[in-house]
C-alpha cells in the first residue's frame, strides 16, 4: 500500500531493554523533522531501561496536518491493529506486542533471541522462530526475518548496530514512508556515536532488505 | 559535524522533545532559579535535564541551582523556602512522592509561595508503568487546593509549566502541572520561546502570620487560601487551556491529559464526527460557567479518565448544585484501574454509542488473546553482575530456600526480588516500608525476618526506622545494599552521590545509632556472605549486613572505559573470560543464581548452560558456586595489567 501525505504512520519497535529501541525511535523521528513532516507524536518507555525487561516504543508522525483536528494525529500510543510496520529487534517481543497488528502490518525481525531468565531456568519455554512467524503470519504475510545481531558482531565486533541494521533493512518495505535515506545518514552523522560505522550499518540492512524483501514481493 | 543541542539554548524554532524535556524548557523560559527534587519516574529525567544544562553552560550556574534531595518532604519544603526568598522554585516529584511530600505541601499550600513562585510537577503512572502502584493522586488537589494544569503533548508541557509559574506567583499559590509516564515520555514539536534568567539572589522577609501556622494564622490562612482558589476557579475560562472540539450531538464528553487524545482518534475512527469534546487543561479548580456552559445542550455526557473518577465527581458536583438536567457517565462503562489506550476508550464508545467496532481493532484483541499464552514472561530482573541478585543466592542459601523465613522487602532495583525463579521478596509497602514492617513483625512472629534497603533508600526515610529498632532491638536483620548508586531511577548524580564524595559511611551511622551486631560483607564473595548471614541468624535481636558493592551496571561501565583508556595509550590489559564445559544442568545457575547472562542452549545434541561473553560483566560469582566445577575462568595476557572492580 502507499501512503497519503495526511495519513498517520504507525511504526512499533519492540525489543528487551539495552537493545536501543529508543534510540530508533528517536531516529526516525529526527529524520522525519529533517523530511518536513508536520506531526510526530510518539511514546517512549523510560524508568525500567536496563535491567531486561520488554521495551516498546510508538512512533508515530503525519506528514501534512488536516485542517480537521478530528482527523489529526493526537495520541501519543498506537491504536490495537493499527500499525503498519513493527521492527522487532527481539524475535517473540513481536508476539508480547502483537496486540497493535493487523493484516495491514509488516514484520521485520531481529532472528537474535534474547532468552528471559525462566527460559533459562527451564520454567517456561521459548517458542521457535517457526512457530513465531507461523503465528505473525495469523496477522499478516509480510513477515521478514535477518539476523542482524550476527552481522553487527560480524561487521563490528560488537552487538550494538543491531537496531540501526535492523532499520536499514525495514526501509524497503516502504512502511516509513517520506523520509529519505539521506535524511537519517544526517541524524546519524549530527547525533549519534561512530556514525560512519552506524551509517555502514544502516545500508548494510537496507541492502539486505531490498534483496530479501525484493524476492518474497516477485 | 556533531549537531548544537538547542532544547535548552536560546534560538528560535521547532524542536523535537519529551514532555519532560519540555517542561524543563518551560522552567527556563520561566525564570526559574531553584528546583529541588528526589528522583522517581516519571520526572527523574527533569533532574537530570537541569545538570545537563549546569554542566554544559556553566554561566546559568550565576542563577540556577538544582538539588537532588534526601527525599520528597525534604525537596518541597527547600522550594518553598527558596520561594519565600522571591525566587521561582520548581518541585517534581512521582506520584507516591507526593504522599512523602504532601505533609510539608499542606501547610505551604496555606502560607502560599509568594514573594516567590512555586510549581510541582507530578508523574502520574496509570498502569504501574514504572511504579509500585498506579494511585490516583489528583485527589491531593483537592484536598490541599492546588490548582492543577494537566498538560497532553509536549508544547502543553512547556506552556503550561511557564504559564503555572506565572499564576502562582500573581495568586500566591503553590501550583501544580501533572504529568504521566506517557505524556512525560512523549515526543513531539515545541516551539521554543525566549529564556530567562532566574533570580540569582533573594532575602526572607519576615512576616509571622503568613508563614506560621497556628491558629489564628492557620485559619486565617486557610481562609486566605479559598480567597485565592476562587479567584483562579473564575479566571479559568480565560487561561486559553480549556478547548472544546464542537460538534453538536447530544452526548458530549469531558476529558484531559493523555485520554484526549485516545477519546479523539477512538471518536474518528467510529465515525462519530459530532460529539462535542471539552478538553480540560485545568482540571482543578472547574468554572461552573464554563462547565454548566458546555453541558447546557447535553443530555448526556461522558466523563473520559484514567484511574478513579476525580473529574466524575467534580463534574457530578456542578450538575447538582445547578440542577441541570444531563446525566453523567463514566466509571460504568470505563475501567478504574491501569492504563486506557485508543482501542479501551473507542470498545467503551461502541458501547455507549451503540456503535460496531472498528473490525481492526476487535480482530487483534481476538487474535492476540488467541495465542498470548505461549508468550514467554519476560520481566524486568537484576542485571549481570547484580551485587543484589548473588546476596538474594546468599539469603536462599543460608536459609535453606527460605525455610521459616520472612523477607521484607523494599523500594529500589530489590523491588523485583519478587520475581521468580528467586522469589526472594514477601512485601513491599514503601520508602523504608520494609524494616518497619520487620519491626512490627518480630515482636509477634518467631520466624526469621530479613528487611532489606538499599543506601538511596535509607537515606531517604531508612535511619528513622533503623533507630526503632535499635531503641527495641528488634529481632531483625538488616539487610543493606550499598551499591553507590540511586540505581532505579537511572543513576542520577544525586544526594548520594554529593554523600561519597564528602566521605560519609554507613557503617559510621550504623554505629553512631547503636546498632549491637554489625557486619560489612562482599556479595562477590557469596560462599562468605552466605556464613554471615547464617551467623546473623542465629544471633538474637538487631543484626545489620552492609553489602559494599558497586551496581554491577556501573561498576562494568568504570571498568570498560578504563580498559578502553589504557588500551587507547597502547597498553595491554588481562582479559579475563569465563565458559562452561561439562554442564550438568543442575540449574544452581539459572534458577537460584538466575544470572541473565547465562543462557541454555544445545550444543551437539546435549543440554549445557552458556555464557554470553558480550553480555557477562566478569563478577566470578558464577564460577565460585558451579557445584560441579564446570564454569571455568581463563586469563589471556595473564601478566599484564589488572583492571578491578572500583573499592567503595
Amino acid at each position: 500500500m502507499s501512503f497519503n501525505e495526511t495519513d498517520i504512520v504507525n511504526v512499533v519497535i519492540a525489543g528487551t531493554a539495552g537493545q536501543g529501541v529508543i534510540s530508533l525511535k528517536r531516529l526516525i523521528e529526527f529524520a522525519a523533522q529533517k523530511a518536513g513532516v508536520e506531526i510526530i507524536l510518539g511514546a517512549e518507555q523510560h524508568g525500567l531501561a536496563q535491567r531486561e525487561g520488554a521495551i516498546i516504543s510508538h512512533t508515530r508522525y503525519q506528514k501534512k496536518a488536516t485542517g480537521d483536528p478530528r482527523k489529526n494525529l493526537n495520541s501519543s500510543l498506537i491504536c490495537y491493529g493499527d500499525a503498519d510496520l513493527y521492527i522487532c529487534i527481539e524475535p517473540v517481543e513481536s508476539l508480547r506486542r502483537g496486540i497493535f497488528a493487523s493484516n495491514k502490518t509488516t514484520f521485520v525481525l531481529n532472528e537474535r533471541t534474547i532468552p528471559p531468565i525462566l527460559i533459562t531456568a527451564d520454567l517456561e519455554k521459548y517458542p521457535s522462530l517457526e512457530k513465531i512467524k507461523e503465528i505473525l503470519n495469523g496477522f499478516s504475510k509480510e513477515v521478514y526475518t535477518m539476523n542482524a545481531t550476527e552481522l553487527s558482531l560480524k561487521e563490528f565486533n560488537r552487538n550494538q548496530q543491531a537496531n540501526i541494521i535492523m532499520l536499514g533493512f525495514a526501509i524497503p518495505t516502504g512502511k516509513i514512508p517520506f523520509i529519505d535515506i539521506e535524511y537519517y545518514e544526517e541524524v546519524i552523522k549530527e547525533w549519534l556515536k561512530d556514525p560512519d560505522d552506524n551509517i555502514k550499518a544502516l545500508h548494510l540492512g537496507l541492502n539486505k532488505g531490498k534483496e530479501i524483501i525484493h524476492k518474497k514481493k516477485k | 559535524m556533531p549537531k548544537k543541542d538547542t532544547r535548552f539554548s536560546d534560538e528560535k524554532g521547532k524542536v523535537l522533545m519529551l514532555g519532560n524535556e519540555a517542561v524543563v524548557r518551560g522552567c527556563l523560559e520561566a525564570g526559574v532559579s531553584y528546583a529541588s527534587q528526589y528522583p522517581g519516574t516519571p520526572t527523574s529525567d527533569i533532574g537530570e535535564y537541569f545538570h545537563q544544562i549546569l554542566r554544559e553552560n556553566p554561566e546559568v550556574k550565576e542563577y540556577l541551582v538544582h538539588h537532588w534531595a534526601v527525599n520528597e518532604a525534604v525537596a518541597t519544603s527547600a522550594c518553598a523556602g527558596a520561594a519565600w526568598t522571591g525566587c521561582r522554585s520548581l518541585n517534581p516529584m512521582k506520584h507516591v512522592g507526593l504522599n512523602v511530600a504532601s505533609d510539608a505541601l499542606s501547610v505551604i499550600a496555606l502560607a502560599g509561595p509568594n514573594p516567590g513562585a512555586m510549581v510541582i510537577v507530578v508523574g502520574a503512572d496509570p498502569g504501574s508503568l514504572g511504579s509500585h502502584q498506579e494511585q490516583n493522586e489528583r485527589f491531593y488537589t483537592w484536598m490541599l487546593h492546588l490548582p492543577c494544569l494537566e498538560p497532553h503533548t509536549p508544547q502543553e508541557c512547556k506552556d503550561y509549566t511557564k504559564l503555572a509559574f506565572e499564576l502562582s506567583e500573581k495568586y500566591d499559590t503553590v501550583f501544580e502541572v501533572r504529568t504521566s509516564t506517557r505524556s512525560a515520555h512523549s515526543r513531539g514539536y515545541v516551539e521554543l520561546g525566549e529564556l530567562k534568567k532566574g533570580k540569582a539572589k533573594g532575602e526572607f522577609i519576615r512576616n509571622i502570620p503568613k508563614f506560621n501556622s497556628l491558629p489564628p494564622h492557620s485559619i486565617n490562612n486557610h481562609v486566605r487560601l479559598y480567597e485565592r482558589i476562587e479567584k483562579i476557579r473564575e479566571l479559568a475560562p480565560e487561561l486559553g487551556v480549556n478547548k472544546i472540539i464542537p460538534g453538536d450531538n447530544k452526548i458530549g464528553i469531558i476529558t484531559s491529559g493523555m485520554p484526549f487524545g485516545y477519546t479523539m482518534e477512538a471518536l474518528d475512527q467510529l465515525g462519530l464526527d459530532h460529539v462535542p469534546v471539552l478538553k480540560l487543561g485545568m482540571i482543578y479548580p472547574l468554572n461552573y460557567g464554563e462547565i454548566s456552559k458546555f453541558l447546557r445542550d447535553l443530555e448526556k455526557v461522558i466523563i473520559i479518565e484514567e484511574l478513579e473518577p476525580f473529574l466524575e465527581v467534580k463534574v457530578s458536583e456542578i450538575t447538582q448544585h445547578h440542577k441541570l438536567n444531563v446525566e453523567v457517565i463514566g466509571q460504568e462503562y470505563f475501567p478504574k484501574y491501569n492504563e486506557y489506550s485508543t482501542g479501551l476508550v473507542a470498545t467503551s464508545l461502541a458501547k455507549i454509542f451503540d456503535k460496531t467496532p472498528s473490525e481492526q481493532v476487535t480482530k487483534a484483541i481476538d487474535y492476540f488473546n488467541s495465542y498470548k499464552e505461549i508468550v514467554p514472561s519476560r520481566f524486568p530482573t537484576f542485571c549481570a553482575g547484580c551485587p543484589e541478585r548473588v546476596t538474594l543466592y546468599s539469603i536462599l542459601k543460608a536459609t535453606n530456600q527460605l525455610e521459616n523465613t520472612v523477607i521484607c522487602g523494599d523500594i529500589g532495583c530489590y523491588v523485583m526480588s519478587f520475581f521468580p525463579p528467586q522469589e526472594c521478596s514477601d512485601l513491599v509497602i514503601c520508602m523504608s516500608g520494609g524494616l518497619s514492617a520487620a519491626i512490627g513483625m518480630s515482636t509477634k512472629s518467631e520466624q526469621k525476618i530479613i528487611a532489606m534497603i538499599g543506601d538511596s533508600t535509607f537515606f531517604h526515610t531508612g535511619m528513622a526506622p533503623l533507630a526503632e529498632a535499635v531503641g527495641y532491638n528488634s529481632n531483625v536483620l538488616l539487610i543493606i545494599f550499598e551499591n553507590s548508586w540511586t540505581a532505579m531511577t537511572g543513576h542520577q548524580d544525586d544526594v548520594l552521590r554529593y554523600l561519597i564524595r564528602r566521605g560519609f559511611s554507613i557503617e559510621n551511622i550504623c554505629r553512631a545509632l547503636g546498632v549491637p551486631w554489625l557486619r560489612i560483607e562482599d556479595s562477590y564473595n557469596p560462599k562468605k556472605l552466605t556464613r554471615t548471614i547464617e551467623e546473623a541468624l542465629e544471633a538474637k535481636g538487631l543484626k545489620v549486613i552492609i553489602i559494599k558493592r558497586e551496581c554491577g551496571l556501573q561498576a562494568h561501565r568504570w571498568r570498560m572505559s578504563q580498559i578502553k583508556d589504557l588500551k587507547a595509550q597502547g597498553q595491554k590489559v588481562q582479559e579475563v573470560a569465563y565458559n562452561i564445559t561439562g554442564c550438568q544442568v543442575c540449574h544452581e545457575c539459572s534458577r537460584i543464581l538466575s544470572c541473565p547472562a547465562i543462557r541454555r542452549t544445545k550444543i551437539d545434541g546435549r543440554e549445557t548452560m552458556q555464557i554470553d561473553d558480550d553480555r557477562c560483566i566478569r563478577c566470578g560469582v558464577c564460577y565460585q558456586i558451579c557445584p560441579n566445577g564446570a564454569i571455568h575462568k581463563s586469563i589471556i595476557h595473564a601478566l599484564e595489567t589488572e583492571v578491578p572492580f572500583r573499592e567503595l
